[in-house]
């Protein structure tokens, strides 16, 4: 799963001004081709950086969602779901795993990222700020926000970076059992007791705002996102996937007979574009700047995790051990 | 006071509740080195890149790798090598062949007998490595000439990795039972999750229609 909606930094843009102009030809006219960069090919600093920050944040996003899922391991109605939901989890920080090596080719440190998501210079996916209260909860998260991870990832894997490429295509072939658990345990409730649509429709309702903001607000169009976009890293703004996810998810929801707590939500048949109530962005802002419900678990959690395990990995290490950043 | 979450098993951590002082920057290592791991999809197949892992030793990169690579997916076989005994020659354009522009040169380090290399190709630029072949040489660069004359001739190749035989970790023949648990595990196939006939059923129930 991931945490999309980046809302990359608007840095001084004449970053490029300092960068070789041939060698910018170069590796742009390699990216206008459809080649993909390897790691050692020369790169304007602003890609690296910008890259570093997308890789990370979504590796962040990877081991921080594991959490509330993981919550409900234990508690899963039944062996075959505890197992599932099991396997899910594990996907997820495997995923991480892949995330954090991408950005190591690229020159952070894993502990450098590590520090940093537990000190919360880095972020990672908002959405993960929010709890999940019921069974139900975990199940909307395990449907909806993985599928909108899919949409992100999908775009995010035709991008220039090889070594991301390559990660995100293993990704979402893991990815695709996420998604048929996650619509199986929501079909399951919602065609179930009245008890369990009530639960499940509560879930949703609690869902919504949320998975309405996963994609992050509107992009500004400026020279800064059309590079990127040049660059293909950045492979489809923010408004183009929440549209494509409600596309594909509304009708599915809707032929469950549930409901989804926004009256201004439809489809203009002229446009064929959504239309919705517009996101609460100020929450959106108040709980990624760390006031949200359950920011300071999350970390707590994580940070609790790295602090324990420490005398394990320092027992292990070997004195001769030196640090190769990975090939590929 | 601690922490107060929704899931036991965080209450029993004791976690501090409250604004909490910066952890200390994670020292060097403390995420060890990096191995690069090769998977075998079936019998017969060459070993291609997967990807790499953080581990403390050999064994236990083996360990990770085999978890990480080979627990979703059909796998027969698993190398792993530590990064740093991977010689890397620089990355071409795609459809070139990187072996045209490799310059012959002296090698700094010589064994006195000839041994084993394994030899890697990258075909196109976001692909990963496959496993060229072997071939006996004194030096990296030996090999690297030893593999052009082997096999530097089938099309674009537009980057290598050399690796002394003897660096490799592999998976053994009479080791092969490990790789068989992955047809117990239905339940992480999406194909084991079928929900149109739910669906159906609850649609010709209540009648509902997408709007």
């Amino acid at each position: 799963m991931y945490g999309g909606g980046n809302v990359f930094e608007a840095t001084k843009f004449d970053d490029l001004q300092t960068e070789d102009p041939a060698k910018l030809a170069e590796f742009e006219a390699r990216i206008a081709r459809g080649e993909k960069i390897e790691p050692t090919d020369w790169m304007p600093e602003l890609y690296r950086k910008q890259l570093i920050r997308m890789i990370e944040q979504h590796a962040h996003s990877e081991i921080i969602g594991s959490l509330p899922e993981g919550t409900w391991i234990t508690r899963a109605p039944g062996f075959r779901r505890k197992m599932a939901q099991m396997a899910k989890v594990q996907d997820e920080v495997g995923h991480a795993q892949l995330l954090y090596s991408a950005a190591e080719t690229l020159g952070k440190s894993r502990e450098q990222m590590l520090t940093d998501l537990i000190n919360g210079k880095s972020k990672y996916s908002n959405v993960f700020n929010y709890p999940a209260l019921t069974w139900a909860d975990s199940n909307i998260i395990s449907w909806l926000i993985d599928a909108g991870a899919i949409v992100n990832q999908m775009a995010n894997a035709r991008g220039s970076y090889g070594p991301y490429s390559r990660a995100l295509e293993r990704i979402c072939a893991e990815e695709a059992f996420h998604l048929k658990y996650g619509h199986d345990a929501v079909v399951h409730m919602a065609t179930g007791s009245p008890k369990q649509r009530e639960m499940i429709q509560a879930a949703l309702n609690r869902w919504w705002g949320p998975i309405m903001t996963f994609f992050g607000p509107s992009d500004k169009m400026s020279t800064h996102t059309e590079t990127l976009m040049r660059w293909k890293v950045k492979m489809a703004s923010n408004d183009e996937c929440r549209q494509q996810f409600l596309d594909m998810y509304v009708p599915k929801i809707w032929e469950l007979g549930l409901t989804i707590p926004d009256p201004n939500l439809k489809k203009n048949a002229e446009t064929g574009q959504w239309e919705f109530t517009e996101p609460d962005w100020d929450e959106f802002k108040r709980v990624i700047n760390g006031d949200g419900p359950c920011n300071a678990e999350r970390l707590a959690v994580r940070r609790t995790a790295e602090e324990r395990g420490a005398w394990v990995r320092r027992a292990l290490l070997n004195p001769k051990a030196k640090y190769v950043k990975p090939l590929a | 006071m601690s922490l107060k979450s929704l899931d036991p098993r965080v209450n029993r951590l004791n976690l501090p509740d409250g604004e909490v002082p910066a952890m200390e920057p994670k020292q060097e290592l403390d995420q060890f080195e990096t191995y690069e791991a090769f998977h075998q999809k079936k019998d017969g197949a060459a070993f291609t890149y997967v990807g790499p892992v953080h581990a403390p030793n050999e064994d236990v990169a083996f360990l990770f790798a085999k978890e990480q690579y080979s627990r979703r997916f059909a796998c027969v076989g698993l190398w792993v090598i530590r990064t740093e005994h991977i010689q890397v020659t620089p990355y071409g354009n795609d459809g070139e062949n990187i072996y045209d522009t490799l310059r012959a040169a002296q090698p700094t380090e010589q064994s006195e007998q000839p041994e084993p290399y394994e030899i890697f190709h990258l075909k196109k630029r976001g692909k990963a490595h496959t496993h060229a072949g072997r071939v006996m040489a004194t030096s990296y660069l030996e090999a690297l000439q030893e593999a052009k004359s082997a096999f530097g001739e089938k099309g674009p190749v537009v980057n290598i990795w050399v690796v002394k035989s003897k660096d490799v970790l592999q998976s053994a023949e009479e080791d092969k039972d490990m790789w068989t648990t992955i047809p117990e595990k239905k339940y992480r196939e999406a194909i084991a999750y079928k929900v149109m006939d739910k669906i159906t059923k609850y649609k010709e129930e209540n009648k509902t229609t997408a709007q």
